[in-house]
């Protein structure tokens, strides 16, 4: 009797340890580890709402208004019958630094609270009654204004701008860059350029501290009058070569100030001119141009140097970068100060060297500013695929070397890059302008 | 003696009885709890598939309106941001649940069929991304099965209601319950006879609301009910949720369409404007049919706008020497072919979305999930160019 009385007492011991052990074995719930993931339908309902800013427009409606009713039909539709849902509005409002939230509205098809299970996502949405405006700062200031030229000569054809012609490329030019200068003129003839080259006052704006764009890619357009034969031969024509206009452009750049852009490819490479060279091709049977070769932007540096005109000076350059761009921290900066975003990593096959025997830096007395990718080493030496070179007696050259297709918010970011106007934000409509939109979801029934 | 014998006896008895009892019941409890671990495995399996396949557009990104096979899979609108669907990448799918295959001689071909009534989307079954393929992609093949159903939130229902001329009854339901003040925007496409033999179009459209039922009677004293050839389209949208039903009717004096669209190349929007018979052999009479094929784009305030096509009529007929017509949609829009034909005085209309939400099909592709006893659902609320739809997701464990 006494061995049963000592297992009865086991028994106890192990049912008891049993009991225990149970109370600690407990498991969540089934609906709470195996239902739908409510904050994802959440999430997911809440976007799909504001797909066309229908949630941004009803939030900001008076609670009153019979478009709550029409949301709440909606979500109650679109929920499935055992979710129930709490979509509640806030009003913020910012006082002294501290943000605070109000309760504007709620709707819900559940009554009282959805319980510990509920899931909850949320939104800010912004009313559609509110404009953010922005105003740039003019580039030189009041005191200084540049003037922005553009050329986009209608008797010249465009190489190396493959899908664009330099028209359009100058049309968004325009539409980017006009907003940061006080003046922009549309540089729409050869003959137009030519006033711009020989300082007219007719061409409009202020020639002098200028911004000369040459949206014609590698191809520059040449006044007939500077052409072979043309009145003002000797500034843009030597001894079956024109590379001494390009040299007058440098003489011109340093004199002006200007800046000089190149949007792609090798700069200067081509002069161009559909009536007076109209017999001419580029080796490619574009007509209207003439190769200048590698002689071109050397000799526009050696005008930009004040260097003499050097017939004899087309060493070639630049190198092909075989793998792919990376922006500088400081191009990524500027790119979200100014809402500008090029395409990213692209290629460069006519980047200029900044060391070695060949740098134009040393060589011409140029400072590499608003560099817009990293360099690249080939050969042991550095180039620089896309950046503005300013020269120390004044003027400057931005050279974009990347391959075709050119994408002109490069040139627009590293103008801006090299300027750095500011840009003033400014917010316009109702002190109300962002709620805060939270929906709960929650299941009902099940275990 | 024999009294400690049966108290050892009795008191081992007991014991054994108790152990076996206990290890039993802590057997029970390990037993959940591994299921349970388990099961939430796949419950994690199934939230990481859904977010990968609605918030990723795969690689390329535009796989969808390419004839080339994903290198990664994902259904998101590569134009668009969150849960916003492509419908070129949904018309890609096999579709698991009308399986069969059409298979059409003049191409040598076999076509994925998810056609409904009035409605058409045959492609060819090369250019489909099959449910292998695609658990491949994900990483679940041999894992994991699953089924993705990806279809409107709304149902937009039309029927016909008896009368001397043509009413046509809108139901619009969600899951939820039935919609309410929701606006519909309708159009009516009715084939008409016209001094040549090509069908011509005529179409109606206006807007309307449903009734405290989610209802709406629209009336059309121009057609009879059973003597004009129709296809009736109908937008709804309410608060951000957008539906879409459509109805058609024909007047073939009880044989089958005389026209079967399929679609040829999707990365140039080529469609196959082919004749029934070549499909389906029916007998004679073979009808000799003209067709008239119209494209209308599905525009963000949910207008149809006409655009021009190439080879919009011609006649197509049965047999050897009767090549099949082609015409050439814009690839990149969505929209709806809307192909009417004659024969005659018979009538009839097919409709071709491009894209798969501008008629509201809905797509189940997958495997089959009714003989697992585990097996985890996910939803999403999506929007597929402009019109709302539900993915729901079902993930089960094909191994351990």
């Amino acid at each position: 009797m006494m061995r049963t009385v000592e297992v009865l007492f086991v028994i106890i011991i192990i049912v008891g340890a049993f009991i225990v052990a149970a109370q600690f074995a407990v498991l969540p719930s089934p609906r709470e580890i195996f239902g739908t993931d409510l904050r994802e339908l959440a999430v997911s309902t809440l976007q799909t709402f504001d797909a066309k800013y229908n949630l941004s427009r009803i939030v900001f409606n008076d609670e009153n208004d019979p478009a709550w009713g029409a949301l709440q039909k909606a979500l109650s539709a679109s929920l499935p019958p055992n979710i129930v849902y709490n979509l509640t509005v806030f009003s913020i409002n910012t006082t002294g630094g501290a943000v605070t939230y109000y309760v504007e509205n709620s709707i819900s098809n559940a009554e009282g609270d959805l319980g510990t299970d509920s899931e909850a996502a949320s939104c800010l949405v912004t009313s559609s009654e509110v404009t953010f405006g922005i105003t740039p700062e003019k580039i030189g200031g009041e005191e200084k204004p540049r003037t922005l030229y553009i050329l986009n000569c209608e008797d010249a054809n465009g190489w190396w701008i493959t899908g664009y012609t330099g028209q359009s490329l100058a049309s968004d030019c325009y539409n980017l860059l006009s907003p940061y200068f006080e003046t922009t003129v549309l540089v729409n003839t050869t003959e137009q350029l030519e006033l711009l080259l020989e300082n007219s006052t007719q061409i409009g704006g202020t020639i002098q501290n200028a911004v000369v764009i040459n949206t014609f890619g590698e191809a520059v357009p040449i006044p007939s009058n500077y052409c072979e034969g043309g009145s003002e031969q000797s500034k843009g024509y030597q001894s079956g070569s024109y590379a001494k206009y390009c040299h007058t452009l440098g003489v011109r750049t340093r004199l002006c100030n200007w800046t000089w852009v190149s949007i792609v490819g090798y700069p200067l490479f081509y002069v161009t001119n559909t009536e007076t060279l109209k017999n001419y091709h580029n080796g490619y049977r574009i007509y209207g141009m003439r190769s200048v070769g590698a002689a071109g932007l050397n000799n526009f540096l050696r005008g930009l140097d004040s260097k003499s005109y050097s017939s004899s000076d087309n060493q070639w350059l630049t190198k092909d970068i075989k793998e792919q761009l990376e922006f500088t921290s400081e191009a990524r900066d500027f790119s979200n100060y100014y809402g500008i975003y090029p395409a990213p990593s692209p290629m460069a096959s006519r980047a200029l060297p900044v060391t070695g025997s060949l740098s134009i830096e040393s060589r011409y007395q140029l400072t590499r500013r608003a560099t817009m990718f990293k360099l690249k080493t080939v050969s042991g030496n550095q180039y620089s695929p896309a950046a503005t070179f300013s020269h120390n007696g004044g003027g400057a050259l931005t050279a974009i070397g990347l391959t075709r297709i050119p994408d002109i918010r490069i040139t627009v970011l590293d103008l801006l890059m090299y300027y750095r106007p500011n840009i003033f934000r400014s917010e316009f409509g109702a002190g109300d302008t962002s709620r805060l939109v939270t929906l709960q979801l929650s299941q009902q029934g099940g275990t | 003696m024999a009294g400690p014998t049966i108290d050892h006896m009795v008191s081992i008895t007991v014991l054994v009885a108790a152990l076996l009892l206990t290890f039993g019941l802590y057997n029970q409890i390990l037993a959940s709890a591994l299921a349970y671990q388990r099961n939430h495995q796949v419950v994690v399996k199934a939230v990481d598939l859904m977010n990968t396949i609605c918030l990723s557009p795969g690689n390329p990104p535009n796989w969808g309106q390419t004839n080339s096979t994903p290198l990664v899979f994902g259904l998101q609108n590569p134009e668009a941001a969150g849960y916003s669907l492509s419908p070129f990448s949904i018309m890609r799918l096999r579709s698991s649940e009308n399986g069969q295959l059409v298979y059409y001689p003049k191409t040598g071909l076999y076509y994925n069929n998810v056609s409904l009534d009035g409605g058409s989307l045959l492609m060819p079954v090369g250019d489909c991304v099959n449910y292998t393929t695609v658990a491949k992609l994900l990483g679940v093949n041999g894992s994991y099965g699953f089924q993705i159903t990806i279809a409107p939130t709304l149902n937009v229902s039309v029927s016909q209601v008896p009368a001397s001329y043509l009413i046509l009854k809108v139901q619009v339901r969600g899951p939820g319950l039935p919609l309410s003040g929701a606006t519909l925007n309708y159009y009516m496409h009715q084939v008409v006879s016209s001094n040549d033999s090509f069908p011509l179009i005529i179409t109606q459209s206006g807007v309307a609301q449903t009734d405290s039922a989610g209802s709406a009677l629209l009336e059309f004293p121009s057609i009879d009910d059973s003597d004009d050839a129709y296809s009736f389209i109908v937008y709804a949208h309410l608060g951000g949720l957008n539906g879409v039903g459509y109805y058609s009717h024909d007047v073939l004096d009880d044989k089958p369409p005389f026209i079967v669209p399929f679609i040829k190349d999707l990365e140039q929007g080529i469609i196959i404007i082919a004749h029934n018979w070549d499909v389906h052999y029916y007998g004679s009479p073979v009808p000799a049919v003209h067709y008239n094929a119209t494209f209308f784009v599905l525009t963000e305030n949910f207008e149809l706008r006409q655009v021009e096509i190439v080879n919009s009529t011609g006649k197509v007929n049965y047999g050897e020497g009767e090549p099949y017509a082609t015409t050439q949609v814009p690839a990149s829009e969505s929209g709806i072919l809307f192909i009417s034909y004659r024969w005659g005085n018979r009538f009839g209309t097919v409709m071709v979305p491009w894209g798969i939400s501008t008629i509201g099909f809905s797509v189940t592709f997958g495997g089959d999930p009714s003989d697992y006893s585990f097996v985890a659902t996910e939803l999403r609320q999506v929007i597929v160019n402009e019109i709302s739809y539900q993915v729901k997701l079902a993930v089960w464990r094909l191994k351990g």
